[in-house]
């Protein structure tokens, strides 16, 4: 064996890979519940991957037959139910797992230096991931399909001069039709699917250059003993791979209780309006985007008026991308900073989940004015850490991380 | 690991599901897809009297075999009614009928929708609710109206069962004509239909809890073995 792989290490450094990427790949040895997201992520993506390979030799990407081509996978392919269940709901916890991924790298500052490159990669992820779960979705080819791509990409139509132009270049018809679930489906198996792998790949790229944070904030490599190892470091195999193995069993647990017991989610991941074919004559009494897009489909509703809602909308994502220059704060980690930043960041996160419960509502004048004021909580955020971040009063960071168990 | 977090989690969740759950005046049904003897029940009401007009397009005859215990001759005898180029429809054949689109929506103003998977998009305490809904109403084109589905121009099919309801000025239903079947028998027959109606929405149902309860138990084995291999490892870390 050994002299096999001196063969191969040889033409190809295998060896010197797994040595630079896992075992003496060194990871703070204070990771808490939140860092398990980052590795749960990159399951469900090569998970949706395979199960979407498997959805793919089955589905037909035609507006005859893609919603028919969906029930004959749920009846009369072998284990097809299951395959399309774990993909339904694969897209609703990916996207569980990426906010929670995020709220992560806000509350421990993980995009700060040096990792703003990291945090923009990720931010990268995050839109192709948008955009693969929107388009994913139109391919049943059911009633919230089509009518939610309709709403959405009309709101294109509200950009000055270009805007109809775009709209309908994206459709590729004047309204959404055959032509359009045809390029949705180039898109979603093969072009974003590519795109993510790449940025993917540059994500963790970028991760194993600086090397993690932690929920201390530490720097690890700052503190290194005399054969340069980092001593609040520890290697990523085989302790984090035991570590997340078990993380993945958790998840898995959870996960396939949703898809045997409860794939649907209450409507929440299968919306019912979904299990009726599109009809383009006939428009459903209440459209809503799949929840994890309702957030910023709130804040586009907010704005009372079209290309304000939907300039809004683009930028509650954009501004997320400035976080490493919009927090000026030194200390990284929620542990040692303001009460100023811990009632921001709570306020964030209310105003966020608040916005994705009044997106799925029908409006209601109550509902109009909570949204537009978790709208203005929202950015509010951003306005106030700007504000607030320079002069903020921290507490010392340790020099050493801190155990906890 | 902080279970604070978990349990934030599930409380949101939690409450949306409560929230969606709750339906308008909808009659609950029990829906037991255990219960062989209901579905077939069901299925026999299906194609006696709804066949005609509704499709299941989605769904095929042979799936009752393994799934309903209905045996090929059974099928063959008594629920395929169609024809395809002369010959009786094939038992792999999709539940289709021979209705002529045109000429029905002459007569009831739409095409029948195809019933696969009513159950899923409507659910099934709907569908029980606008099957034991009908009154009459003699304005209306087929003499009957409905609560839930107010001026629906489906004809009310199963009256021969149920009989005649009408309303009075408070809104409340009482029969008018007498049916073959009391209202408690009609009910049971209702819950039958819906029982089959369901299955056919989702004929994974049949398998995925039971599958389902024995991916649990092994992954929360699974998961209890990788938690004392980590344990294990991480005992040297201070």
């Amino acid at each position: 064996m050994s002299k096999f792989m001196a063969w191969v290490d040889e033409r190809l450094p295998v060896s010197n890979f797994v040595k630079n990427h896992l075992s003496e790949y060194y990871a703070p040895k204070n990771f808490n519940f939140f860092y398990f997201f980052g590795s749960l992520a990159l399951f469900v993506f090569i998970m949706q991957i395979i199960t979407g390979i498997f959805l793919t030799i089955n589905y037909k990407p035609d507006a005859a037959s893609a919603f028919a081509s969906v029930e004959y996978i749920m009846r009369d392919v072998e284990w097809g139910w299951l395959i399309r269940y774990m993909h339904s709901t694969g897209a609703s916890f990916f996207f569980i797992i990426i906010y929670l991924h995020m709220l992560r790298a806000l509350m421990y500052g993980s995009y700060k230096k040096p990792r703003e490159l990291l945090w923009l990669f990720g931010m990268f992820i995050f839109v192709l991931l948008m955009a693969e779960a929107f388009m994913g979705y139109l391919l049943p080819w059911g009633q919230m399909s089509y009518w939610g791509a309709q709403v959405i990409i009309s709101l294109f139509g509200a950009i000055p001069f270009v805007g109809e132009s775009l709209a309908l270049w994206i459709r590729g018809d004047y309204v959404i039709s055959d032509a359009t679930l045809n390029r949705f489906f180039a898109f979603h198996v093969i072009a974003l699917p590519l795109l993510l792998f790449a940025v993917i790949y540059l994500h963790i790229a970028a991760l194993h250059t600086v090397g993690s944070n932690n929920p201390d904030g530490v720097e690890i490599k700052q503190n290194k003993d005399k054969d340069g190892k980092p001593v609040d470091g520890i290697p990523f195999h085989p302790y984090y791979t035991v570590k997340d193995i078990f993380g993945l069993a958790v998840f898995l647990t959870i996960f396939m209780f949703v898809v045997f017991f409860l794939p649907e989610f209450g409507g929440f991941f299968l919306e019912k309006d979904n299990f009726v074919p599109a009809d383009p004559l006939k428009t459903p009494e209440h459209i809503v985007p799949v929840w994890y897009f309702t957030p910023f489909y709130a804040i586009l509703r907010a704005i009372p008026d079209k290309l304000g809602g939907v300039l809004a909308m683009g930028l509650a994502i954009f501004v997320l991308f400035l976080m490493p220059w919009l927090d000026r704060c030194k200390v990284k980690s929620i542990r040692y900073r303001s009460l100023t930043y811990k009632i921001l960041l709570t306020s964030f996160v209310i105003s966020f989940i608040g916005l994705g419960y009044i997106g799925m509502m029908a409006p209601t004048p109550i509902l109009t004015i909570l949204g537009r004021l978790f709208t203005l909580v929202y950015f509010g955020f951003f306005v106030m850490l700007y504000l607030t971040s320079k002069n903020e009063k921290t507490k010392p960071v340790p020099e050493r991380v801190t155990m906890y168990e | 690991m902080n279970k604070k977090y978990v349990i934030f989690f599930i409380l949101i969740f939690s409450t949306q599901l409560t929230y969606a759950a709750s339906g308008g005046q909808l009659k609950p049904v029990q829906i037991d897809l255990g219960n062989k003897a209901s579905l077939q029940r069901g299925a026999q009401i299906f194609f006696n009297n709804c066949a005609g007009c509704h499709t299941l397009k989605y769904h095929r005859y042979s799936k009752f075999v393994g799934d309903l215990g209905i045996s090929e001759d059974m099928i063959k005898s008594n629920l395929i009614l169609t024809t395809s180029k002369g010959e009786k429809t094939k038992l792999g054949s999709t539940i289709v009928n021979a209705i002529n689109h045109d000429s029905i929506k002459e007569g009831f103003g739409v095409v029948p929708p195809d019933l696969t998977l009513t159950a899923r998009s409507r659910g099934p305490e709907w569908i029980y609710t606008f099957l034991t809904s009908f009154y009459e109403d003699k304005t209306r084109p087929m003499g009957v109206n409905n609560v839930l589905y107010p001026n629906v121009n489906m004809p009310h099919v199963l009256w021969y069962k149920e009989g005649l309801k009408e309303m009075d000025e408070n809104n409340i239903l009482t029969v008018k004509v007498e049916g073959q079947l009391t209202q408690k028998e009609y009910e049971q027959e209702i819950t039958d239909l819906v029982n089959f109606l369901t299955y056919v929405s989702e004929p994974a149902q049949l398998e995925r809890y039971s599958i389902g309860l024995w991916v649990m138990l092994f992954l929360v084995f699974f998961a209890f073995i990788t938690y004392l291999l980590k344990i294990e490892y991480w005992r040297d870390i201070k």
